[in-house]
């Protein structure tokens, strides 16, 4: 656990020095120092240096970092709570309500403007948890027990229900086409330390509140009716988990559009490293899930420069390769 | 009584798959739940386990089983159902000691009490799966991970062990061992178990007293010695008695 804490700080330090102009890493400990404690700057540093590091890249790498974890750690406890190693809030429906709240804010032009800043986000996580709750409500109504496999084939419907609206949104009026699918797979370009502001907490939050739930969810993965037998009252503790699950990952759609993935791979490397338990797999995946999210927006943003790739692009190039490795070992081995 | 079920009735929204079981089980006792397929064996387990909306009463020492909390309902009635298949790779100790969960306090900084660590210990060598308890879960047979499971009962410490046909995927020691463990566990004070079972006599080596079940409906309740063949034949649709000795007659 202690060398997934190094590698996410390397990763940090690596997401703020790389770019177009390459900061050495003293320097941007420097900046951090001058800005914090008031030490002074060294004479030798670029002039442009210090808003560079404080206004573009720092901003940038921590947003990556909260959305990865809040991906990560919301596949984990999305994966456990429905038993199924599959899922994430992806298929739960939550990104693509989350998505397609932003859609339809951006075709109506309310994200024009500075209160589109506020909007936006505010109007996309309303949708995701909407959408969860109504992913609840219809499997609810379905199967009284509303088995995690009903949860798991409403969500998936919805999801790509609401990928269709957006879809169609994107194509009815062509003037917004392309911001909206740049939403769908996700960005950190433009983002300021505001969004940061709102994720740390809620990211933080997320984790101390999972992790009180370790227990239940470690319980949880070994089927619905063995968690109400040793004692689990299933019904509101699922209920209480998937809308954190709501809150978590909708807020970082919010913020940064769809990016996949993540929030699938994440909590399968961090079982494979660390086994099953909660207490470990949490803040593990969570840290992973971070530190590949800074990686992968690295790869996006100096791979092909001045070019950037969508970061869902980047994820979903490595993350599609790797899933079906978990799929298929995970297969051969009768474990999935 | 450790548990009284009087007139309990429950079903899946249809018509009711259990209609009017009563039965009791004392201090020490091993009753069996026979009957054919489909006659409302394992229902009538779920129900008693609170997992399925019932009608009729629940009793446990005396208390009314539908005013406990789940917690205190699992401290006091455990289930150990039919195998499902696992999908995390948490190993056999982490797993036994899952059983332990009602007996928690929860919350951020829970740890493992030695009361906790002792009962899992004791439970794993019971199953005798103490040397095997760093291997992941998902690595096990089917018939090892019945014993993995049965020792998470065994660590829940319940009064009432409630087992739904707790032998299958195992051979034939493992089921003689399961039946002795369990024999030796409800030998304990204040502790009693009631089991399904599809294999007539192993269910008769196991039990003290049979509940015999035909579409939903009690139709033997005593003494497993006292259990009428002919009843048993005409519920089970064919000669089981003869069937059985006619299966022993071929090895001698």
């Amino acid at each position: 656990m202690a060398l997934l804490a190094l590698a996410a700080v390397l990763a940090l330090t690596a997401g703020a020095a790389l770019g177009s102009v390459p900061i050495p890493p003293g320097d941007i400990l420097a900046i951090l120092a001058n800005r914090l404690f008031g030490s002074p700057l060294p004479p030798a540093m670029g002039p442009g240096y210090p808003a560079m590091v404080m206004d573009m890249r720092l901003p940038r790498v921590a947003l990556a970092f909260l959305t990865g974890a809040a991906l990560a750690m919301s596949g984990t406890v999305m994966q456990s709570v429905l038993q199924n190693p599959l899922a994430s809030p992806f298929g739960l429906g939550v990104s693509s309500g989350a998505g397609l709240g932003a859609a339809v804010v951006i075709v109506t032009g309310l994200a024009a403007g500075a209160a589109g800043t506020v909007i936006l986000p505010a109007v996309s996580l309303v949708c995701a948890l909407g959408t969860a709750g109504l992913v609840l409500w219809f499997a609810g109504q379905l199967d009284r027990g509303a088995g995690g496999v009903t949860i798991v084939l409403i969500g998936m419907t919805a999801s790509l229900f609401f990928n269709a609206i957006m879809d169609l949104l994107a194509t009815l009026s062509p003037a917004y086409a392309q911001r909206i699918g740049l939403w769908q797979l996700g960005s950190f370009s433009m983002r300021e330390w505001s969004a940061v502001w709102v994720l740390l907490p809620v990211t933080a939050a997320g984790l101390v509140f999972f992790f009180g739930h370790a227990r239940a969810l470690d319980v949880m993965t070994f089927g619905q009716e063995q968690a109400q037998a040793m004692g689990v009252d299933l019904r509101r503790t699922r209920g209480r988990l998937i809308v954190a699950v709501s809150l978590l990952a909708g807020s970082s759609v919010a913020f940064v559009g769809i990016i996949g993935f993540i929030d699938l791979i994440a909590p399968h490397v961090a079982r494979r490293f660390f086994g099953a338990s909660h207490r470990r797999v949490l803040p593990a995946s969570a840290l992973i899930g971070g530190t590949f999210m800074v990686l992968c927006d690295l790869a996006a943003r100096t791979l092909v420069p001045p070019r950037e790739i969508p970061i869902g692009s980047i994820t979903a190039l490595l993350g599609a390769p790797f899933f079906l490795y978990v799929y298929f070992t995970g297969r051969r081995r009768g474990r999935l | 009584m450790i548990l009284d079920v009087k007139d309990l009735f429950c079903g899946y929204g249809g018509p009711d798959v259990v209609q009017g079981v009563s039965f009791s089980l004392a201090e020490g006792e091993r009753l069996c739940v026979l009957g054919p397929n489909g006659c409302g064996k394992t229902t009538l387990l779920r129900a008693i386990a609170g997992l399925l909306p019932r009608r009729g009463q629940v009793l446990l020492d005396g208390a009314d089983a539908a005013c406990l909390p789940r917690r205190a309902l699992a401290r006091k009635v455990a289930l150990m159902s039919q195998l499902a298949p696992v999908y995390f790779s948490y190993t056999v100790y982490e797993t036994v000691m899952l059983g332990r969960y009602p007996h928690r306090k929860g919350g951020l900084l829970d740890r493992d009490s030695d009361a906790d660590r002792s009962a899992v210990r004791e439970s794993l060598e019971r199953v005798g799966l103490w040397q095997a308890r760093d291997r992941a879960v998902t690595e096990l047979s089917g018939g090892q991970l019945q014993r993995v499971f049965l020792a998470r009962v065994f660590a829940q410490d319940p009064e009432v062990i409630l087992l739904d046909e707790p032998t299958n995927h195992l051979d034939l020691k493992y089921q003689v061992e399961l039946t002795e463990s369990l024999r030796a566990w409800t030998a304990r004070p204040g502790r009693g178990a009631v089991g399904v079972f599809h294999d007539i006599s192993l269910a008769l080596v196991f039990a003290d007293r049979v509940l015999l079940m035909q579409d939903g409906q009690v139709r033997y309740l005593g003494p497993a010695a006292a259990l009428d063949r002919d009843l048993l034949g005409r519920v089970y649709g064919m000669d089981v008695a003869g069937y059985m000795r006619a299966t022993l007659k071929r090895w001698e």
